[in-house]
This record gives structure tokens, sequence and C-alpha cells, in this order.
């Protein structure tokens, strides 16, 4: 059974039937047109697959599966949208999922990385953050303070932060969470939360899709 | 005032066909049926026509509810139109009455609905689907006779608080074991100004409050959701989004509740 989380920005793929292997992934601008799975997640997912499992599901399965404690906040910073899971006392408690007026966070900060030529990981946390609430509309920020003397590195270092304490923010300002995403993998949007974290990795949702493969199904359902 | 018996047949009997915003009074409504007047339920889309024919009047950061009566009104062909402007409903209505009234030929009474009689709520706990009972309870609201043949109460598995939405295709996805509650109980019960009822909600059930985007209703939708145990606030403009759809399907699925 082939399992895909397909992403804006990336598609990630396991196969339950291949014992050892990893997920893969590719660019989603790469994905083969003809691509086929079993199970889906991603919003981009109901095309390629026989069954789909919306996104906040796979994430609070995944949660579920790797992560070992009753009360915990699960943090999903995706290219295009963020989403949480909180669970208190091993039941659901509060999700949430924001696809308009978080739109484009994690697809502006691989986007400005490119662009200006950074390494995120050279880069320190800044004192100043920007109020960004949108990956678009913080765009003019970016430029405004480049143009008030601020060298880029410092202020799109600034930009990831406000996106950090706006996701943060969206996902009830807890004491510690736990991110998942391909923004794990980035150090400077990692430490700009003013929190502790526990980085889970880009695989959350696959995981997710794992449990949900797992499950019995009863019968009739496809 | 519209409430005056002998004042409000001389009116109404002139007319034949009339739009309603919100719920106006018990006996506005009883007096259309008696002269058997066609009613039109402005609230609800009833013309194929862009929303953004209401920008002219509204803004578009506003009620959906509000725009689409506010298209309609300017589409069918109406001998007036009956606002209410009470507490069971909201300031916005009073300024689109205002507005309408200068943009409209026809009369644009404002009423202020401050019935008690309780009609009863056996569509909200009935165990049909959510869609079907939301469709008769708003139908309802054109006609003052007594409900017959109510469906017997059920043990609920879920809540749905809130306003009709705009949208009906968010309610498909609730089973149809979910008890109604909020505004949308009001109106069923015909007391559409009753905050005590509007406030009333099961805490033993998850449940889904909802409430119009731009709508001053968010702010009760989502202190009751925090005084919940087990609760999704969720506010949807026009169309049901995705993330709106995913939420809700979500949340029941990951709180237990079976379709």
């Amino acid at each position: 059974m082939i399992l895909g989380d397909f992403g804006t920005s990336y598609c990630k793929f396991l196969d339950l039937d291949a014992p050892g292997a990893g997920p893969t992934i590719i660019a989603t601008k790469e994905l083969p047109g003809e691509t086929r799975v079993n199970l889906a997640t991603g919003h981009n997912g109901k095309r390629f697959a026989d069954r789909y499992v919306n996104e906040l599901i796979a994430l609070a399965r995944g949660g579920e599966t790797m992560i070992r404690e009753k009360e915990y906040v699960l943090l999903d910073c995706g290219s295009r949208d963020i989403k949480f899971i909180k669970y208190k006392n091993g039941k659901l408690a509060d999700m949430g999922w924001n696809a308009e007026c978080g739109a484009s966070m994690g697809f502006t900060i691989e986007l400005l990385e490119r662009y200006y030529e950074l390494d995120y990981a050279s880069l320190l946390v800044p004192e100043q953050t920007f109020s960004v609430t949108c990956g678009v509309l913080g765009m003019s920020d970016i430029f405004d303070t480049v143009i008030a003397g601020v060298p880029v590195a410092e202020a799109v270092a600034r930009f990831v932060k406000g996106i950090a304490l706006n996701a943060y923010r969206f996902a009830g300002s807890p004491a510690r969470l736990y991110l998942s995403g391909g923004l794990c993998d980035n150090p400077l949007f990692v430490g700009s939360f003013p929190c502790q974290v526990t980085p889970l990795g880009r695989f959350v949702l696959l995981r997710g899709l794992e449990a949900e493969a797992r499950q019995p199904r009863p019968p009739g359902l496809v | 005032m519209a409430h005056d018996p002998t004042h409000l047949a001389a009116t109404i009997s002139h007319f034949q066909k009339i739009g309603i915003i919100g719920i106006p009074p018990l006996a506005v409504i009883r007096a259309a049926n008696e002269y058997g007047l066609l009613i039109h339920d402005l609230d609800e889309p009833l013309v194929r026509e862009d929303l953004e024919t209401a920008s002219p009047f509204l803004p578009r950061v506003y009620c959906a509810i509000l725009r689409t009566a506010v298209v309609n009104a300017l589409h069918l062909e109406l001998d007036a139109i009956y606002v209410d402007t009470g507490p069971g409903k909201c300031d916005c209505a009073l300024h689109t009455a205002t507005i309408l009234a200068e943009a409209l030929p026809i009369p644009v009474i404002c009423t202020k609905n401050t019935d008690t009689a309780a009609f009863g709520v056996p569509l909200c706990q009935a165990r049909l689907p959510l869609i079907a009972r939301m469709q008769t309870i708003t139908t309802g609201v054109k006609s003052a006779a007594a409900y017959q043949n109510t469906p017997p109460p059920c043990k609920p598995c879920a809540g749905f608080w809130g306003v009709p939405p705009r949208d009906f295709s968010i309610l498909e996805l609730f089973p149809e074991a979910t008890h109604i509650y909020g505004w949308a109980r009001c109106m069923e019960n015909k007391t559409p100004a009753d905050h005590a009822l509007e406030s009333v909600f099961n805490p033993e059930v998850p449940t889904v409050f909802f409430a119009q985007s731009f709508c001053a209703k968010t702010a009760l939708a989502r202190y009751l959701a925090k005084k919940h145990p087990h609760a999704l606030y969720l506010d949807v403009d026009v169309h049901t989004t995705s993330s709106a759809r995913a939420k809700v399907q979500a949340f029941l699925e990951l709180s237990g509740v079976r379709p």
C-alpha cells in the first residue's frame, strides 16, 4: 500500500509493502501526472488517490502515533497553511486550520532564502520582529526595512520570526509545542518560537496515514 | 407600529408579494398568511445573481446573509419588505433597512419581534438529516401555524449551535442525531429574541459553534465554545471553504462521532 502526502511544495510517499523503506520526497512541481497512491492526504491529494484522509485527521493520527503524552499541542507549518491539534487528557481539546490568513508563509520563507541566497542555518534569531499575519503581506515589511538601511539577512530573519510568532499565537500560545512540517529543518524558524519546541520533521502526516491504513475499516467502505 | 392589528391588516392587505429579513413578529406573518400573501425569505439565496450586486449598497466585508438579502431585494418584484430590527436581529439589519428604504420604490417596514409564545423545538431534537431539518425550520418562518405531526426527540450524538448558514453544505457533515442549538432553535420556537434560549448548549455532546463571518454572533459563538468542554468554533463567510469542511469533519471524527 502506497501512502502519499501531497503538499503545496513537496510530496511525501511511503510504501508500506517495502519493509524497512523510509519515506521519499519529491518537489510537487516535478510530480508525474500519472502518480497514483492508495491513501492520500494534503490539499492536492484527492486527485491522486483511491482514498483520501483530511489533513487535520492525518496530523492528529500522526501525533497520536509519535507523541507519548496525553496533553500536547502539535503545530504543522506547511508551505501554504498552518494547522494545529491540541490534546488534553488524551482527547481532542482544540484544533485550527488557517488556510486564509496563514497563507503562503512556508512558501514565502523558502522563496526568500533562494531569492536572497541566504542560509537560514547561519542566521541568528533577531531581537526585533515584524507583525506578520500573511506571507504575502509580510513581504512589504521586508522591503520597507531594507530601504530603511537594515541588512537583507536581518530583515528576512525578522520576517521569519514574525511568522513563527504568528503560528505560535494561532496554536494558543502554549508553553511547549511539537512542530511538524518542512520548517522543522529551519533552525532560524524553530529558534524563533518563544516556547519549548520539539521538531517532529516533515513526515508526521505520513505517519498519520500509516495509522489510518492499519485501522480496520467497516465493510463496504473504500 | 406594525403590531397594531387594525393598522397591520390595513397595510398588509394591499400587498401580494412581500419579502422578509430576519423574523418579523408573528402578527405580521399571521396577517400575511390570512391575506394569502406570497412571502419570500430574503435571507436565503433566491436569485441567481452575483453577490457583488450588493456591493454598491453594503461593504464587501459584511454579513453574507444581509448581502444576500439585498441582492434578493434588488432582483425580486416585491410589494413591500418587512425587516426585523429588534433584539432578535442586529444593527446590521437596521442599517440595511435604511439603505434599502432609499434604494427601492417599495415600503421597507421595520419591526421589532419580541414574541415570547413558544412553539417548541421538535425538529432541533429529532433524528433526521440536518440539512432537511434546517430547511424546514427556515421555511417555517413564513407560516404562523402551529406545528403538526412533529417527530420524536432523539438522544444527541453531536450539536450544531448557530444560525442557519448561508451555505447549507456544511451541514452535510453532521450525523442525523445532531441536535440544533442557538438562534436556529429560537427560529423554530418562533422566539428569535430569546437570548436565554439562544445561549443553551449541551455540554455532554461535541458541538460546533457556528456563526457567519462578520456577524455580531461570532462573539457569542466563540464565548460559548470556550465554555463548552468539547467544542469547535467556526465562522464561514459566503461559501463553505475546504478548510472549514475539513475542520468540522476532523472535529467530529476525532471526537468519536460517527456519521
